[in-house]
Order: structure tokens, then sequence, then C-alpha cells
């Protein structure tokens, strides 16, 4: 972890489809974060955008006051992307060449290419147009992992573990594990710390 | 315990909703009430979590209209009281709200109205602002999460000062976003409500409460404005309007709501601090004058940052040209010089373009080549995700069976569509069903209407669609209407147990309440029946024979008819992780893109739950969607998706 | 064989009022459906070629073709299109106590045949209220409670469709011309599709010289009588000029044919074909004898049908009056010259290419032949 905040405001975007436990994910890294006594903002949609379309949840940290809830054009620091092509999406806004951008492999096809009208695509093409522009991309399959605890929900979770473990974020696992302690039913507290160690792990030095 | 009723000295993360929630069990709050629409729900869900706790009275009402009566009342009888409702439930409210700011409220009144700039759930960007002005109310507007909350306290104290109701509107992106917000203590819980109504008629503390006497405008009409003129005194010196910047900016944004913080960052991306001041006035209805006047004159130039439409830069400029002689002319930026868009809500990078533009300034950002990049990476590479309805949703099962019956129908017939998750109707996720779409309720009146158009020759078969809640809500006097006047249509209830849309609120259709209490549940079919109605009740799930029933129903022409499809959402809770069947597809059998099927069940229907599988040329169960509804095994052509019954479904 | 998709069928023909309603593209896939009479499209479809458009005798009909595989000779001028004998005939007395219209050949003959085996399922029409509605009949018995004339269009081959997806393989079929054209097609395999095999035993036409549009002969009848007590409809053989109407109180209403024939949708005034010309067997009314029929024998398969059920005493066949024959070739020849000139002057015959879809095609001889 890192003590610091590496700038100020730190810009995170959480992004997904409706439906993928985008808020959750946001929801437990801002109260681990404000655990940690920083200012923290939050915005997002939610609502009829729930209904598979795409959602993003706009994280602004900072030691000294609030921020705006949506982030600046090119500004993020780091993306968590739940589903690819919506990582592609908020990338192409909010990106810059020094964003860090932390990628789940599982696609979550829009209705449109459910219905044949366009297409989506390939893991290789994502992976190369988003290497192109941003370098820093870590993919995974963290649905695969979510499925393998028994919810494609906790793919956000592991992305969390991830990110928590990857040094840019002034956490550790303990916070987490704090912070669903408080918030989560005691069931499933066990189930949220697998999926986030999972995660934790991956880009652990 | 709920975190909303901690009350210990930290700082808590919240929603501006929650904050809302939480600003009104720091004032006190009594009473609450109102409809679900986003984004305001979360303010009576956040309620009705702690209502036991704080020994609260929370209801979901009816409709808008409704809940401000139900809040009024605990108003009149001492008690605190808030109600809550989207821009949208205002208008429904307004009725109301006329006769309430007229007549004047006794214990702390607070209204909460949560506008949508760029209408990112709603089917219009309405504004609820102008509501203040013209039923001559106060109204705030907070501009952070923390004012959220104290804004929210202030306003019940301010309401029994100038004894009429406060307004407070807030806006998806404070609403629906989140920041720090410090607690102060709860006060104690032991209100006792007493309506007192014996004293004369202009008394407001002991008199009859009375919104006006015919022809006596005196009466009610000269103490309300004596109200709004006492609150305009209030606000001159009122904490929550506040000025950062030099003391002699170049150029003075006078804003207000989240719009403060979009300002806040496009002066610190374009790093001009010095030059830019910002005036963030959460009392935006009256406006303090001399507060004005006091900023105005520190500078020439004046941009106003504000959604959606050009309330607050108006009326500062009635202000300005009445104070011209002593401030000096002006020169303001903002909407009506283009500066700003009223269309659509803003961010930071909309502000920072309006200040480049009049500051002459260039922000720092990525490279070009960047910007270029990205761009086409958007345009050849990445589909579109238009909203749908989701796998396994029964408005698709209702729609289709709709679709299916009106086109073999073929006489152009058409669905009178309402607000709902059904508004897919419209688009091809929904099979392009509706064919107009306006308020709460209103497509079963037009409906009934389009009904009586036979006398003019139109024997186009007409339908109405509408939910649940949404019948409760507006939809019942329509059907009321149309079937005294004996008009010929069809309404469609698609009935899936809550107010799903929002998150399942209870309706009076529902056996519990906002505070989880069991409660009579109203009977939809028994209502229409007593209405006159007949009614058909269906499982949408059931394709062929809702199909069947609709085609009786749309060849019948003759009376007002009901049609109940009955199915929980997808999402509810009885649903949601309790498939009832196991789905898959025979890849043997399955026709895909052949003559004879070509892909009906990705192509057409569309669920979420299926996909196409490009190299075997065949449909595909995609089972981390899939909900296990089994209507795609129905309208396979070749059955070649089959459904399994799960052993552990709960029916 | 020029065969294109659903877009050009919707394009050409439903779109343009010459769909005859006779159920050849319904239920082939989940895109055309028939309800009340109308054959609709549901959702778009996006194939370039399909069954639907191969199999409408609406589209791309090449007669020259459909005559050399059925008859081996290129198609020419006939009245009667080709047969080998025409004969009177009536079902037999196995069948006294049935009600039947003129002489209840039709059934006869499907009896027979489905008894005997020679086919394995029956696709008849049957009626609902006063709307006929396709049947798939097994047992010889049911035959008999689908022998009455309609008079409304039903898209019949929608049966077959379901039938052949049922694995029907000897399929006997009633059809009326434009029926019997359609299944001339299908047999044809146009789409050369590999594992085809010819899923029909027997094809028993009938004499038609127009199908009223459903939607419109309801209103029309419900407004003269209620439709509730119709039990049965008929057009007595020339020269009566009437269709009669009999309702459950014993009463019978004769409407005039000058007013029926308001009702004949366009589409029918394109077909070239009274007599089912594409049959095993074709069946119709014989001029003033309302208890016996006219039937043409056209194919080897026909032939050996009628003559064992005569052998086994199901039908009774008599010789043809020249003179009813003439009257039969007169009114047949009336009809194809009309309908061929109508759609020759319409641009719908013998387009060259693919750009322009043709309707019709046919050997410039035969055409000259017929609209001279």
């Amino acid at each position: 972890m890192s003590d610091n905040l590496l700038k100020d405001p730190y810009n995170i975007i959480i992004t997904g489809v409706g439906g993928q436990g985008n808020v959750m994910a946001s929801r437990l890294l801002g109260n681990m974060l404000v655990g940690r006594g920083y200012y923290v903002t939050i915005g997002e949609t939610f609502g009829a955008s729930q209904r598979g379309g795409s959602v993003m949840s706009h994280m602004r940290i900072s030691k000294k006051s609030i921020w705006s809830p949506q982030i600046p054009e090119y500004k993020a620091d780091l993306i968590i992307a739940i589903e690819p092509v919506e990582g592609i999406r908020v990338l192409a806004r909010y990106g810059n060449p020094a964003v860090k951008l932390l990628c789940n492999s599982h696609p979550v096809y829009p209705s449109s290419v459910i219905r044949g009208e366009t297409g989506y695509p390939s893991p290789e093409k994502i992976e190369s147009s988003v290497r192109d522009l941003a370098p820093d991309t870590t993919f995974m399959n963290a649905t695969e992992k979510a499925v393998s605890l028994g919810n494609s929900i906790l793919a956000g979770i592991v992305l969390l573990g991830t990110a928590c473990g990857a040094g840019v974020l002034p956490l550790d696992r303990e916070d987490f594990h704090e912070t669903i302690v408080n918030r989560l039913e005691n069931q499933q507290v066990e189930l949220n710390m697998k999926a986030f160690d999972m995660g934790f792990r991956l880009l652990k030095n | 315990m709920s975190y909303l009723t901690d009350n210990q000295n930290n700082d808590y993360l919240l929603m501006g909703n929650e904050a809302i929630a939480r600003g009104a069990l720091e004032g006190g709050v009594n009473v609450a009430s109102g409809y679900p629409g986003t984004p305001s729900s979360e303010i009576i869900e956040a309620l009705s979590s702690v209502a036991k706790e704080r020994n609260l009275y929370v209801e979901w009402s009816i409709n808008e209209k409704v809940a401000l009566e139900v809040a009024a009342s605990a108003s009149f009888a001492g008690l605190r009281t808030m109600c809550v409702m989207k821009q949208n439930g205002v208008n429904v409210a307004s009725d109301f709200l006329l006769h309430l700011a007229s007549s004047g409220t006794r214990g702390g009144m607070v209204l909460v109205a949560c506008d949508d700039p760029g209408a990112l759930s709603s089917v219009n960007e309405g504004e609820s602002r102008p509501f203040a002005r013209l039923v001559e109310i106060p109204l705030l507007e907070p501009g952070d999460f923390q004012e959220a909350k104290d804004i929210t306290k202030w306003a019940f104290e301010l309401s029994e000062e100038i004894r009429n109701i406060v307004m407070i509107r807030s806006v998806t992106r404070m609403s629906h976003a989140s920041g720090n917000v410090r607690y102060e203590r709860l006060p104690d819980t032991n209100a006792k409500a007493d309506f007192r109504f014996d004293g004369p008629l202009s008394d407001p503390e002991t008199g009859p409460v009375i919104s006006m006497v015919v022809g006596i405008s005196e009466l009610q009409h000269v103490p309300q404005q004596e109200k709004i003129k006492k609150a305009a005194e209030i606000f001159e010196d009122c904490p929550f309007n506040t000025y950062e910047g030099p003391e002699k900016p170049e150029l003075l944004i006078i804003t207000s709501s989240a719009c403060t913080l979009y300002s806040r960052e496009a002066i610190s991306l374009l790093n001009v601090k010095d030059r830019v001041g910002i005036l963030k006035l959460a009392t935006t209805w009256p406006l303090p004058p001399r507060l004005i006047k006091k900023y105005l004159s520190v500078t020439d130039r004046i941009l106003v940052v504000e959604e959606v439409l050009p309330i607050l830069e108006e009326n500062i400029k009635i202000l300005a040209a009445e104070m011209a002689h002593e401030i000096g002319p002006k020169t303001f930026y903002g909407k009506n010089a283009g500066n700003i868009p009223s269309v659509g809500e803003l961010n930071p990078d909309i502000v920072v373009s309006a200040l480049s533009t009049i500051l002459d300034v260039r922000v720092e950002s990525v490279s070009e080549s960047f910007v270029k990049e990205a761009a086409a990476l958007i345009e050849t590479g990445i589909p579109v995700r238009g909203l749908t309805m989701c796998p396994g949703c029964p408005h698709r099962a209702s729609l289709w069976s709709i679709h299916n019956a009106l086109e073999m129908d073929g006489r152009k017939g058409f669905v009178c569509g309402d607000i709902g998750c059904y508004v897919a109707g419209l688009w091809p996720g929904g099979f392009n069903t509706v064919k107009t779409l306006h308020s709460m309720g209103s497509g079963s009146g037009i409906a009934g209407g389009f009904g009586k158009l036979r006398q003019f020759g139109m024997d186009q078969p007409v339908l109405s669609i509408c939910g649940d809640s949404t019948f409760f809500h507006a939809a019942m006097p329509a059907l009321a209407n149309a079937i005294h006047h004996k008009s010929p249509f069809t309404m469609i209830i698609l009935d899936n147990r809550g107010a799903a849309m929002t998150g399942f609120q209870p309706h009076p259709g529902t056996p519990v309440n906002a505070m989880g209490e069991a409660v009579p549940s109203l009977d939809i079919a028994e209502i229409c029946r007593a209405m006159g109605a007949t009614v058909e009740i269906r499982n949408p799930f059931d394709i062929e024979e809702t199909q069947q029933t609709l085609h009786h129903l749309i060849e019948h022409q003759e009376g007002t008819k009901v049609l109940i499809l009955s199915q929980a959402c997808a999402l509810s809770p009885e649903r949601k992780d309790n498939p009832k069947y196991r789905m898959k597809v025979d890849e043997e059998i399955c026709i895909g893109g052949n003559c004879g099927c070509n892909r009906l069940c990705t192509r057409i229907f569309g669920c979420p739950g299926l996909l196409w599988d490009e190299e075997k040329g065949v449909s595909k169960i995609n089972d981390i969607m899939c909900t296990g509804c089994g209507v795609c095994a129905d309208i396979c052509p070749a059955g070649a998706i089959k459904r399994e019954e799960v052993a552990e479904y709960v029916g | 064989m020029n065969i294109s998709g659903p877009n050009e069928l919707l394009e050409n023909v439903i779109n343009r009022n010459l769909c005859t309603g006779c159920g050849a593209c319904v239920d082939l896939c989940p895109y055309f459906k028939s309800y009340r009479g109308k054959t609709t499209m549901l959702f778009p479809c996006t194939l370039p070629q399909g069954r639907c458009f191969a199999y409408c005798p609406r589209l791309e009909v090449d007669l020259d073709y459909l005559s050399g595989k059925y008859f081996e000779k290129p198609y020419n001028s006939d009245p009667l299109g080709f047969y080998k004998s025409i004969v009177t005939s009536r079902a037999s007395e196995k069948f006294t106590g049935n009600s039947f219209q003129a002489g209840g050949t039709v059934s006869a003959i499907m009896y027979f045949a489905l008894e005997r085996g020679y086919i394995d399922g029956a696709v008849l029409t049957g009626q609902e209220g006063i709307l006929p509605t396709p049947r798939i009949v097994m047992n010889p018995e049911d035959v008999l409670s689908c022998g009455s004339s309609k008079y409304t269009a039903a898209p019949t081959l929608s049966a077959v469709n379901r039938a052949i997806e049922e694995g029907l393989n000897r399929i006997g079929i009633v059809s009326t011309p434009c029926q019997a054209l359609s299944t001339a097609m299908l047999r044809a395999n146009p789409l050369e599709e590999k594992d085809f095999t010819d899923p029909v035993g027997l094809v028993v036409g009938i004499f038609c010289t127009w199908a009223l549009d459903f939607r419109a002969f309801e209103p029309f009848i419900a407004s003269r009588v209620d439709i509730n007590t119709i039990t049965k409809t008929d057009i007595p053989p020339p020269p009566a000029e009437v269709m009669e109407v009999y309702t459950s109180d014993g009463s019978k209403l004769q409407i005039p044919l000058e007013e029926i024939r308001n009702l004949v949708p366009d589409a029918c005034s394109y077909c070239m074909d009274m007599t089912s010309e594409f049959s095993d067997i074709s069946v119709g009314v014989l001029e003033g004898d309302p208890g016996r029929n006219t039937l043409i024998i056209r194919t080897e398969r026909g032939k050996m049908i009628v003559d064992e059920a005569v052998r086994e005493g199901y039908l009774i066949v008599d010789d043809m009056p020249e003179i009813n024959l003439e009257h039969l070739k007169w009114a047949a020849g009336n009809k194809k010259k009309k309908a061929l000139l109508k759609a020759h002057k319409e641009g719908m015959v013998n387009n060259p290419g693919k750009d322009k879809i043709s309707y019709i095609r046919l050997n410039n001889e035969t055409l000259e032949e017929i609209i001279a």
C-alpha cells in the first residue's frame, strides 16, 4: 500500500454494466478511505441505467476537501472496469497515458450485439487497443474467479482486491475487512473476503 | 442500529439522499411521506429503515399529491414533517402545494424535490425550481453533502419561523452522489400531535387551516407574501450562502447546488483562482437582495452556472436591473449568452469551456494524438449499450405477446405507454409497440380518448399499458373515466408486484408498507371489476395463453377491458437467485441463422440471457445472465431451447 | 430460378395486396403468421433467400418448369391444364347420411386414401364459426366433418408445413388452385435442400373462381344474419347466381352473387387457374346437377387412386356430358385469359433477369395463345 495519495485528488472510476455490483464496490472502497481519514466524493448514475446500461462511479479521494462528483475528461488515475468494453468507453473519455487500468476480461454483451446489429470486439482487439492508450493495464477474468466462489456479482470485489493490492491506494487488506464487517451481513463477510483476497494477491509485490 | 442514527463525531460517507434523511432526523422530523422516483427514492427508504428506532411515521403514498397531504396533516398537528418526490412528482402535487402555501403550516414542513438534469433516469428534463416562485415559498439548494444534511435540518427551523412550507431542491449529482458528512446530535423523540382549530379563522396557530376564502385574498395572500419577505430577510445572513475568491475578481460565478462543485473544479483546472470568485447560493428563491448587491458590486462580469433553465440567472438579472443605478451596468454570461447549455446536466468540462472562452485561457490536457486515438476507438470498435429489459423480465414476454397480437390483427393497433421499465416498449428491445409516452397514468387517459374516436372512423385497436404502482398512482381515474364514457380499449396492467424501477417500494397493492408492517393489500382486479371493467388475469410467461387472450380482447372491441399480466420482476426478492428452470440449447436441433428461424431468440427476442455463438452458428444460454424464466423455450421455433425444472426452486 | 427472400415477398406480394392467403409461407418460420385470413410478417427477417419466397404461388412461378416436372411437357394453353380423363362422380352409398357439398367426391377420395394408407395424413380445411381453419386429419372418419365448401380463403398450406414438421411424408392435401401450385413448387425442392424428400402423397385440387377475403366477408354477412346461427353456406352450380346461407332456425338467406363479387380480393384477379391444374385430381361442381361433381384425373397416381376407390365401391363415376365439358373449358379459359392479360399488362410476366421479379414465367408461344 502507498502511505499517501499518489495525487490529490486521486481520481478513480469504477465502471461496468447495471447489475454488476458497481455501486457496491464504490461504496465499500469509499468507506475504506473515509475510515482512513480522507475526503471521498462519489458520483454515480443508477436508476434506468441499471437496466442493462453502462454504469460508472466517479470517485475523488482527497486529504483536503470534497470534489466534483464528475471527474473532468482525461483526468482519471485509476480505472476499475468490471466489463471490458465499458473499460474502453471510460478509458477513451477519462483516461490518459499514465492511467492505471484494471480490467475484467469477461464481456457482457449489449443488446445490439445479442441482436446481431453490431459485433463485440475480440479479446485480442480489446487488449491491443487498450494497451495502445493505457500501457499500465492489467487484464484478469474476475468473473470466472467470482463464479468459482458461487456468484458472478463478486467480480467487482475481486477487482477491488487487485486495486488494493496494487500499491496505488493508501489501503490494506484490513481496511476492507473492517469495512465489510460493519457494512455486510455476517454470513457474507467470509465470501467477500475470499473474493477480495483472490484479487489482492494478483499485483501484490 | 443503522449508521444513519449514530451519534459519534466521525465522518460518514453518505449519499446526498442519506444526508438529507440524516438532516431530517437531526431536525427532529416525525412524519415523512413520498412517492418513489429517481433520484429521490433513497430519502424515504433511509427514513423508513430507522422509523421504529426514531419513532417516525414513514409512508410510501399512493402518489405525490396524497403524500404532500399526508405530510401536511402532521404539520397542522404541530409535528415536523417532510415530503419527498422527484421533479415530475411536484407537478402532481402542485395543486395541493399551491393551497398549502396559502394556508401556511405549523410544525416545520419541508418539501424535497429531486430534479434529474440530463434526464438520466426520467422521461423528461423538468425543473421543480419554478414552483417555489409560482407558489411563493422559499427554495434552498445544498451545494455539497454536508450542506445537504445541514440545510435540511435548518429548513425545519426556517419553516417554523415563517410558518410556511420550505422547498429543498436536489439534483441527481447531489442525491445520488456521496461524500463526507459530519453528524450533529439527534434530538429526543417525544413529539405529541394536536390539531387546534377552535381559534378565529385568521389565527395561524389556533384557527382552522384553510387555503383561501373566496374573494378575501387579503386573508391569506397578504400574510403569505409577508412570509416570503421574511424569508428573504433571513437569507441575507444565511450561513450557507458563501463567497470564495479574490476581493475584486475579474469574473464572478454565481452558482448553486452541484454546479458549485463543477465551478470550483473548473477554476482549479484552469488555475484562475486569483481571477474568478464564486458566490455559492443556497437560498435561490427569494434571492436576498442586499447580499446579491454586495457581490454584484465587486465585479462587472458575471457568469451564472446552474442546471437546467436560466432561472437563477434571470432572477439575478431582475435584481441587477433594479440596482443598476447603484451598481452600474454588468455583463452577464450564462445560458442566455450561450456560454452554458440550457439542456442537459453540466459537468466540470462544460464550465471549463465557458471559462476558457470568457477569460481566454486554455486548460492543460492530454496530447492531441491521445484524444484522436481515443475518439477513433470509440467510433469504430465499441458497440453502444442501449437500455434494454433485464434477462427474464416479464415485460419482455408481455410486450412480445402484445406486439404479435397487434401485428397479426393487422389494423395498425398500438399501445399507449406509461412510466416504468416498460418504456422499453418504445425501442426494438420492447418490439416498438409503444406509440405514446407521457406522464404517470396518462397512457390510459390517452387510450380512453382514442377509444372515442370510433365516431370519426378510427378503427385501430387501442391498448394501454401501465405498471401496478402506476395503476394506483394515476391510472385509476383514467380507467374510471373510460368505463363511464364507454370507451372501447384494453388496459393492460403489467403487475410485477412493486415499484420495480425504483427499487421495489411498496404500493397500495402490496401487503407491507414502507416500515415493513403488514397492511391490507388492495386487489387490482377487484378494483377494476368494481369500476365495471371486464378483467382477465394471465401469466405473461404463458405466451400462448396470453396471446390468445390478447387476440380475443383486440378482436372484440366493445367496452373497456382490463388484462392483468401478473409476474414478479426478475430482480424481485422472490425471483432473484431463484431460477425456475435450467435452460439449455440443443445445438443439434438449433436452426440458427437458417431459413425457418434466422436467430429469432437472439436477433428479435433479444433476452440478455441468450448468446449467439458465431462460430457454431447456434444460440447459447448465458448461464451468468439467465434467470431461468423459460420463455425462450416457448418462442424457439425448432424446440431447440430446453428447460429443466430446478429442484431448489421456491414457487 | 430467381429465388429471393422474405423482404421481396413482403414488398411484391403482401404490400401489393397480391397475397391469396394460401398459407404457403405461414408457420415455415416464426415470421409469417396468418390470423383471421390475413398473412402478416411479424418481425423483419434478413435472409436473402427463403422458402417463403420459393413456395409463394405469386412469385417466380415457372409454369414450364413445373409442367415439365409433373407432366413432362412444357406448359400449354389448354384451359384445363394437363389431364388424362374427365368424368362425373359422387360418393357411394357407403357415405349415406353424411352432409356433403355437391357429390362428396373429395371426402370420399380422401377417406379412401387415408383408410388405405395412400396418404399418412390429410390436410383439409375445417371451420371455426364461419372462419375456415386448416386441419391435419389422421383418422378417415374426421375427413367427413370437413366436407363443406368454404368461400373465404384459408391458410391451408400452413398445416402442410406443420405436418411436414411433425414428420408426415405422404400427406394428402385438398387445395385451391393457388395452393396446388404452391404445393407443386414445394415438391420441386427449389432451394435444392440436400436431405429433401417429397412429403406429398396426393393432391386433390378443387375448382375455384375466387376466394373471399374473410375480413371483408365477416362484417358483410354479419350485417345480414347472426353469424352464430349459420349452419352452412353454399353456391349452387350455374346457372344459379346466388350464395345461400342456411341458419339454425331453418331459414335460408339468398344473396345475389353480384353483391358477393364486390368482396373478391384483387389478388384473385391475377389467378390463371380455375381447376387446380397442378394436382393429381381436380374436383368441382357439375353444372346443372347439385348431386354430382366434375372429376379431372391428371396424374398416374390420381388415376390409380380413383380407380381403386371406384373398384372398392367408395366412389361412383360416370361419363362427362360433352356440353358440360364445353362450358367448363369456356369458363376456365376465360379466367386464364383475363388473369394473364392483366398480369402481362402490369409487367408481371417473363421479366428478364433478377432485377424485376416476375409473377409468372411461361413460354412465349403459350403466352401468345392464351392472351390472343
